[in-house]
Protein backbone atom coordinates (compact mmCIF):
# COMPACT_ATOMS: atom_id res chain seq x y z
CA UNK A 1 0.00 0.00 0.00
CA UNK A 2 1.39 3.15 -0.97
CA UNK A 3 1.87 5.51 1.86
CA UNK A 4 -0.07 8.26 2.21
CA UNK A 5 0.74 11.72 3.73
CA UNK A 6 -1.96 14.20 4.48
CA UNK A 7 0.11 17.04 3.74
CA UNK A 8 -2.02 20.33 4.88
CA UNK A 9 -1.15 22.42 2.78
CA UNK A 10 -2.60 25.50 4.82
CA UNK A 11 -1.22 24.87 8.05
CA UNK A 12 0.48 27.80 7.59
CA UNK A 13 -2.36 29.97 6.91
CA UNK A 14 -4.08 31.60 9.37
CA UNK A 15 -7.37 29.29 10.60
CA UNK A 16 -8.86 32.99 12.11
CA UNK A 17 -8.97 35.22 9.05
CA UNK A 18 -12.33 36.22 8.60
CA UNK A 19 -14.20 35.92 5.51
CA UNK A 20 -14.85 38.23 2.71
CA UNK A 21 -18.43 38.96 4.02
CA UNK A 22 -17.26 39.46 7.75
CA UNK A 23 -13.70 41.31 6.98
CA UNK A 24 -12.79 44.25 9.04
CA UNK A 25 -9.50 45.78 8.50
CA UNK A 26 -7.79 44.19 11.75
CA UNK A 27 -4.20 45.93 13.49
CA UNK A 28 -1.67 44.69 11.21
CA UNK A 29 0.16 41.68 12.48
CA UNK A 30 3.50 41.13 10.49
CA UNK A 31 5.91 38.48 9.78
CA UNK A 32 9.12 39.57 11.29
CA UNK A 33 12.17 38.41 9.30
CA UNK A 34 12.48 38.63 5.69
CA UNK A 35 9.52 40.72 4.80
CA UNK A 36 11.34 43.75 7.17
CA UNK A 37 12.54 45.37 3.98
CA UNK A 38 9.13 45.24 2.12
CA UNK A 39 7.58 48.78 2.31
CA UNK A 40 4.67 48.67 4.48
CA UNK A 41 1.44 48.74 2.05
CA UNK A 42 -1.10 51.31 3.20
CA UNK A 43 -4.04 48.87 2.22
CA UNK A 44 -4.46 47.07 5.72
CA UNK A 45 -4.03 43.48 5.74
CA UNK A 46 -5.73 41.10 8.24
CA UNK A 47 -3.68 39.73 10.70
CA UNK A 48 -1.91 36.62 9.44
CA UNK A 49 -0.83 34.32 12.02
CA UNK A 50 2.23 32.59 11.40
CA UNK A 51 2.27 28.98 12.68
CA UNK A 52 4.84 26.45 12.87
CA UNK A 53 5.41 24.15 10.21
CA UNK A 54 3.92 20.63 11.07
CA UNK A 55 5.76 17.52 10.17
CA UNK A 56 3.94 16.05 7.17
CA UNK A 57 3.00 12.57 9.37
CA UNK A 58 1.06 14.61 11.85
CA UNK A 59 -1.97 16.37 11.56
CA UNK A 60 -2.47 19.52 13.72
CA UNK A 61 -6.34 20.11 15.33
CA UNK A 62 -6.10 23.59 13.29
CA UNK A 63 -5.69 21.91 9.61
CA UNK A 64 -8.11 19.41 10.28
CA UNK A 65 -10.42 21.67 11.56
CA UNK A 66 -9.80 23.98 8.47
CA UNK A 67 -10.17 21.50 5.90
CA UNK A 68 -13.26 19.81 7.91
CA UNK A 69 -15.24 23.50 8.49
CA UNK A 70 -16.20 24.79 5.17
CA UNK A 71 -16.56 28.37 4.47
CA UNK A 72 -20.31 28.99 3.83
CA UNK A 73 -19.73 32.97 3.26
CA UNK A 74 -17.51 32.61 0.27
CA UNK A 75 -17.83 34.98 -2.11
CA UNK A 76 -19.68 33.58 -4.56
CA UNK A 77 -19.06 33.87 -8.56
CA UNK A 78 -21.13 33.40 -11.73
CA UNK A 79 -19.90 29.98 -12.44
CA UNK A 80 -21.59 29.11 -8.98
CA UNK A 81 -24.00 26.36 -9.23
CA UNK A 82 -25.74 23.42 -7.80
CA UNK A 83 -22.82 21.10 -7.97
CA UNK A 84 -20.08 23.44 -6.11
CA UNK A 85 -18.32 22.36 -3.44
CA UNK A 86 -17.25 24.84 -0.41
CA UNK A 87 -14.53 25.97 0.08
CA UNK A 88 -12.33 26.08 3.05
CA UNK A 89 -10.87 29.09 2.73
CA UNK A 90 -10.27 31.01 -0.99
CA UNK A 91 -7.24 32.68 -1.71
CA UNK A 92 -7.09 36.39 -1.47
CA UNK A 93 -4.26 37.48 -1.89
CA UNK A 94 -3.04 38.26 1.27
CA UNK A 95 -1.19 34.90 2.16
CA UNK A 96 2.62 35.76 3.08
CA UNK A 97 5.28 34.72 0.80
CA UNK A 98 6.68 34.96 -2.74
CA UNK A 99 3.93 32.53 -4.17
CA UNK A 100 1.87 34.38 -6.92
CA UNK A 101 -1.49 34.40 -5.94
CA UNK A 102 -2.55 32.95 -9.54
CA UNK A 103 -6.08 31.68 -7.84
CA UNK A 104 -6.75 35.53 -7.80
CA UNK A 105 -5.43 36.36 -10.97
CA UNK A 106 -6.54 33.61 -12.89
CA UNK A 107 -9.99 34.17 -13.46
CA UNK A 108 -10.59 30.50 -12.49
CA UNK A 109 -13.93 28.89 -10.87
CA UNK A 110 -13.63 29.64 -7.10
CA UNK A 111 -15.26 25.99 -6.30
CA UNK A 112 -11.52 24.47 -7.35
CA UNK A 113 -10.20 25.76 -4.49
CA UNK A 114 -12.59 23.64 -3.00
CA UNK A 115 -11.66 20.33 -4.42
CA UNK A 116 -8.96 18.15 -3.41
CA UNK A 117 -5.83 17.41 -5.83
CA UNK A 118 -3.52 14.22 -5.56
CA UNK A 119 0.01 14.39 -6.11
CA UNK A 120 1.25 11.09 -7.17
CA UNK A 121 3.40 9.47 -9.65
CA UNK A 122 1.58 7.05 -11.86
CA UNK A 123 2.55 3.41 -11.53
CA UNK A 124 4.54 1.47 -14.03
CA UNK A 125 2.35 -1.16 -15.47
CA UNK A 126 2.70 -5.02 -14.08
CA UNK A 127 4.70 -6.03 -17.42
CA UNK A 128 8.08 -6.89 -18.02
CA UNK A 129 9.18 -3.45 -20.51
CA UNK A 130 11.07 -0.68 -19.10
CA UNK A 131 9.79 1.83 -16.96
CA UNK A 132 11.82 5.26 -18.43
CA UNK A 133 8.02 6.77 -18.67
CA UNK A 134 6.75 7.12 -15.53
CA UNK A 135 9.41 9.53 -14.06
CA UNK A 136 7.43 12.23 -14.14
CA UNK A 137 4.82 13.10 -11.37
CA UNK A 138 1.05 14.02 -12.06
CA UNK A 139 -1.72 16.36 -10.51
CA UNK A 140 -5.18 14.64 -10.37
CA UNK A 141 -8.22 16.03 -9.48
CA UNK A 142 -11.01 14.02 -6.66
CA UNK A 143 -14.43 12.87 -7.33
CA UNK A 144 -17.15 15.62 -6.58
CA UNK A 145 -19.38 14.07 -4.41
CA UNK A 146 -22.42 15.54 -6.36
CA UNK A 147 -22.56 15.63 -9.87
CA UNK A 148 -20.05 13.59 -10.52
CA UNK A 149 -21.65 11.43 -12.92
CA UNK A 150 -25.69 10.33 -13.83
CA UNK A 151 -27.02 8.75 -16.93
CA UNK A 152 -28.75 11.22 -18.97
CA UNK A 153 -32.37 10.32 -19.29
CA UNK A 154 -32.93 10.55 -22.93
CA UNK A 155 -30.22 8.32 -24.25
CA UNK A 156 -28.86 6.53 -21.29
CA UNK A 157 -24.95 8.93 -22.07
CA UNK A 158 -22.86 9.55 -18.63
CA UNK A 159 -23.25 13.16 -17.90
CA UNK A 160 -21.19 14.73 -15.67
CA UNK A 161 -20.87 18.21 -13.86
CA UNK A 162 -17.29 17.95 -12.84
CA UNK A 163 -15.09 19.79 -15.84
CA UNK A 164 -12.38 18.61 -14.05
CA UNK A 165 -12.69 15.13 -14.98
CA UNK A 166 -10.62 13.72 -16.86
CA UNK A 167 -8.20 16.09 -16.43
CA UNK A 168 -4.11 15.68 -15.07
CA UNK A 169 -1.24 17.99 -15.53
CA UNK A 170 2.35 16.44 -15.72
CA UNK A 171 5.13 18.19 -14.05
CA UNK A 172 9.03 17.20 -13.80
CA UNK A 173 8.90 16.83 -10.05
CA UNK A 174 6.76 16.59 -6.73
CA UNK A 175 8.12 19.93 -5.82
CA UNK A 176 7.04 22.03 -8.76
CA UNK A 177 3.57 20.35 -8.48
CA UNK A 178 3.37 21.43 -5.18
CA UNK A 179 3.92 24.46 -6.09
CA UNK A 180 1.40 24.80 -8.57
CA UNK A 181 -1.42 23.68 -5.91
CA UNK A 182 -0.01 26.19 -3.97
CA UNK A 183 0.04 29.24 -6.31
CA UNK A 184 -3.72 27.94 -7.58
CA UNK A 185 -4.86 27.91 -3.76
CA UNK A 186 -5.69 23.82 -4.72
CA UNK A 187 -5.76 21.80 -1.46
CA UNK A 188 -3.84 18.87 -2.00
CA UNK A 189 -2.20 15.47 -0.88
CA UNK A 190 0.88 13.92 -1.80
CA UNK A 191 0.90 10.50 -2.62
CA UNK A 192 4.47 8.67 -2.41
CA UNK A 193 4.96 6.36 -5.54
CA UNK A 194 5.92 2.57 -4.17
CA UNK A 195 9.42 2.00 -5.93
CA UNK A 196 10.74 -1.09 -7.10
CA UNK A 197 12.73 -3.22 -5.16
CA UNK A 198 15.07 -5.03 -7.01
CA UNK A 199 17.20 -7.59 -4.87
CA UNK A 200 20.27 -8.94 -6.44
CA UNK A 201 20.30 -13.00 -5.92
CA UNK A 202 22.98 -15.81 -6.28
CA UNK A 203 22.29 -19.19 -6.74
CA UNK A 204 25.77 -20.25 -5.21
CA UNK A 205 24.71 -18.02 -2.27
CA UNK A 206 22.99 -21.01 -1.02
CA UNK A 207 25.73 -23.84 -0.36
CA UNK A 208 28.10 -20.61 0.96
CA UNK A 209 29.39 -22.34 4.26
CA UNK A 210 27.45 -21.20 7.50
CA UNK A 211 28.58 -21.93 11.13
CA UNK A 212 25.36 -21.96 12.24
CA UNK A 213 21.90 -22.94 11.14
CA UNK A 214 21.06 -22.51 7.73
CA UNK A 215 18.66 -20.38 6.36
CA UNK A 216 17.07 -20.95 3.19
CA UNK A 217 15.28 -17.65 1.93
CA UNK A 218 13.89 -18.13 -1.16
CA UNK A 219 12.22 -14.69 -2.33
CA UNK A 220 13.53 -11.98 -0.31
CA UNK B 1 -25.99 54.14 -28.64
CA UNK B 2 -27.58 57.61 -29.32
CA UNK B 3 -24.58 58.94 -26.60
CA UNK B 4 -22.04 58.71 -29.07
CA UNK B 5 -21.96 62.10 -29.58
CA UNK B 6 -21.20 63.07 -26.07
CA UNK B 7 -18.77 60.32 -26.14
CA UNK B 8 -17.10 62.43 -28.92
CA UNK B 9 -17.12 65.96 -27.01
CA UNK B 10 -15.39 63.88 -23.67
CA UNK B 11 -11.63 65.06 -23.41
CA UNK B 12 -8.86 61.76 -23.34
CA UNK B 13 -6.21 62.97 -21.94
CA UNK B 14 -3.86 59.50 -22.62
CA UNK B 15 -5.13 58.82 -26.12
CA UNK B 16 -2.13 58.84 -28.79
CA UNK B 17 -2.92 61.46 -31.21
CA UNK B 18 -3.07 59.84 -34.40
CA UNK B 19 -5.13 62.35 -36.23
CA UNK B 20 -5.70 66.48 -35.83
CA UNK B 21 -8.09 67.22 -33.03
CA UNK B 22 -11.19 68.88 -34.04
CA UNK B 23 -12.11 71.90 -32.66
CA UNK B 24 -14.20 71.16 -29.06
CA UNK B 25 -17.22 73.32 -30.53
CA UNK B 26 -17.81 71.51 -33.37
CA UNK B 27 -20.00 68.31 -33.57
CA UNK B 28 -19.67 66.39 -36.66
CA UNK B 29 -22.30 63.58 -36.64
CA UNK B 30 -21.64 62.22 -39.50
CA UNK B 31 -18.66 60.45 -39.08
CA UNK B 32 -20.38 59.19 -36.00
CA UNK B 33 -17.02 56.26 -35.51
CA UNK B 34 -16.46 54.73 -32.43
CA UNK B 35 -12.88 55.20 -32.05
CA UNK B 36 -11.52 52.00 -31.06
CA UNK B 37 -8.71 53.57 -28.76
CA UNK B 38 -10.76 55.32 -26.79
CA UNK B 39 -10.33 54.67 -23.13
CA UNK B 40 -6.85 52.93 -23.84
CA UNK B 41 -4.26 53.25 -21.10
CA UNK B 42 -0.73 52.64 -21.58
CA UNK B 43 0.60 49.32 -19.57
CA UNK B 44 2.45 50.54 -16.92
CA UNK B 45 3.59 49.05 -13.36
CA UNK B 46 3.32 50.66 -10.30
CA UNK B 47 5.89 52.34 -8.67
CA UNK B 48 5.37 52.13 -5.38
CA UNK B 49 2.35 51.61 -2.57
CA UNK B 50 1.55 55.05 -2.91
CA UNK B 51 1.31 54.93 -6.64
CA UNK B 52 -0.83 51.78 -6.44
CA UNK B 53 -3.63 53.49 -3.85
CA UNK B 54 -3.69 56.27 -6.59
CA UNK B 55 -4.00 54.05 -9.25
CA UNK B 56 -6.85 51.80 -7.27
CA UNK B 57 -8.85 54.99 -6.13
CA UNK B 58 -8.99 56.50 -9.80
CA UNK B 59 -10.14 53.70 -11.55
CA UNK B 60 -12.60 53.01 -8.49
CA UNK B 61 -14.34 56.64 -9.03
CA UNK B 62 -14.00 56.00 -12.93
CA UNK B 63 -16.27 53.03 -12.79
CA UNK B 64 -18.57 54.53 -9.92
CA UNK B 65 -18.86 57.68 -12.46
CA UNK B 66 -19.94 55.62 -15.08
CA UNK B 67 -22.87 53.52 -13.50
CA UNK B 68 -25.87 55.62 -14.41
CA UNK B 69 -24.14 55.38 -18.55
CA UNK B 70 -23.89 51.38 -18.22
CA UNK B 71 -27.43 51.55 -16.93
CA UNK B 72 -28.63 52.93 -19.67
CA UNK B 73 -26.59 51.42 -22.65
CA UNK B 74 -27.44 48.07 -21.32
CA UNK B 75 -30.48 48.81 -20.20
CA UNK B 76 -30.14 46.94 -16.88
CA UNK B 77 -33.48 46.49 -14.71
CA UNK B 78 -31.62 47.62 -11.42
CA UNK B 79 -31.08 51.21 -9.81
CA UNK B 80 -27.73 52.85 -10.27
CA UNK B 81 -27.30 52.19 -6.48
CA UNK B 82 -27.38 48.31 -6.85
CA UNK B 83 -24.75 48.99 -9.98
CA UNK B 84 -22.45 50.97 -7.51
CA UNK B 85 -22.49 48.23 -5.16
CA UNK B 86 -21.57 45.48 -6.90
CA UNK B 87 -18.44 47.54 -7.66
CA UNK B 88 -17.86 48.40 -4.66
CA UNK B 89 -18.26 44.53 -3.83
CA UNK B 90 -15.97 43.76 -6.58
CA UNK B 91 -12.94 46.34 -5.09
CA UNK B 92 -13.44 44.75 -1.85
CA UNK B 93 -12.90 41.44 -3.06
CA UNK B 94 -9.23 42.24 -3.67
CA UNK B 95 -8.86 44.36 -0.38
CA UNK B 96 -6.09 42.65 0.84
CA UNK B 97 -3.61 41.66 -1.64
CA UNK B 98 -0.07 42.00 -0.46
CA UNK B 99 1.81 41.68 -3.41
CA UNK B 100 2.12 44.87 -5.78
CA UNK B 101 2.32 43.25 -9.11
CA UNK B 102 -0.48 41.42 -8.36
CA UNK B 103 -2.37 45.29 -7.94
CA UNK B 104 -0.94 45.76 -10.91
CA UNK B 105 -2.51 43.06 -12.97
CA UNK B 106 -5.96 43.36 -11.16
CA UNK B 107 -5.74 47.17 -12.23
CA UNK B 108 -5.46 46.48 -15.23
CA UNK B 109 -7.92 43.95 -16.06
CA UNK B 110 -10.55 46.09 -14.30
CA UNK B 111 -9.30 48.53 -16.84
CA UNK B 112 -10.12 46.37 -19.53
CA UNK B 113 -13.79 45.90 -18.06
CA UNK B 114 -14.04 49.59 -18.05
CA UNK B 115 -12.92 50.00 -21.51
CA UNK B 116 -15.02 46.70 -22.82
CA UNK B 117 -17.78 47.89 -21.06
CA UNK B 118 -18.01 51.61 -21.68
CA UNK B 119 -17.25 51.17 -25.66
CA UNK B 120 -20.37 48.76 -25.72
CA UNK B 121 -18.08 45.90 -26.74
CA UNK B 122 -20.16 43.66 -23.83
CA UNK B 123 -23.44 42.36 -24.48
CA UNK B 124 -25.79 42.30 -21.45
CA UNK B 125 -25.45 38.21 -20.62
CA UNK B 126 -21.73 39.31 -20.23
CA UNK B 127 -22.64 42.37 -17.86
CA UNK B 128 -24.98 40.37 -16.39
CA UNK B 129 -22.57 38.03 -15.62
CA UNK B 130 -21.52 39.80 -12.59
CA UNK B 131 -25.12 39.94 -11.15
CA UNK B 132 -25.64 36.13 -11.33
CA UNK B 133 -25.69 35.39 -7.47
CA UNK B 134 -28.50 37.74 -6.84
CA UNK B 135 -30.10 37.07 -9.97
CA UNK B 136 -30.30 32.90 -10.16
CA UNK B 137 -31.36 30.95 -7.31
CA UNK B 138 -29.10 28.00 -8.22
CA UNK B 139 -26.14 30.32 -7.82
CA UNK B 140 -26.21 30.36 -4.02
CA UNK B 141 -23.78 28.52 -1.43
CA UNK B 142 -25.82 26.69 1.23
CA UNK B 143 -25.90 28.76 4.46
CA UNK B 144 -25.12 26.12 6.72
CA UNK B 145 -24.13 22.20 7.01
CA UNK B 146 -27.46 21.30 7.81
CA UNK B 147 -28.20 22.51 4.03
CA UNK B 148 -25.52 21.48 2.86
CA UNK B 149 -26.50 18.21 3.33
CA UNK B 150 -29.74 17.90 2.43
CA UNK B 151 -28.52 18.98 -1.04
CA UNK B 152 -25.63 16.67 -0.91
CA UNK B 153 -22.57 18.80 -1.29
CA UNK B 154 -19.62 18.19 0.59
Amino acid sequence: MASLHKVAAHTMRTAARPTLSRRVPALCRHQTGAAADVPEPPIPMTGIIARAPSSQAVQTPSASMIRDNPDYNVAVDYRTSNFSPIPARVMDGSEPGETTPAAVLSGAPVELQARTVRIYRPAKPATQSGDWHHQHWRMDWDVMSKGHRWENPLMGWQSSADFMQGTHLNFKSRDDAIMFANKQGYEYFVQEPNERRIIPKAYANQFVHQPKKLKQIRTK
Amino acid sequence: MAKAPTTLRRQDHEHDQAEPRKPRGSQDIFTMVINPTYLAQRTRSSASWGDAKQRVLHSYRDWVRSAPEIQQMYSLNMPVSAIRTKMRQEFERHRYVAQLRTVDVLLFNSHQEFQETLNFWKQLTHVLKYFRAEEDPKAKLPQNFIQGFIEGRN
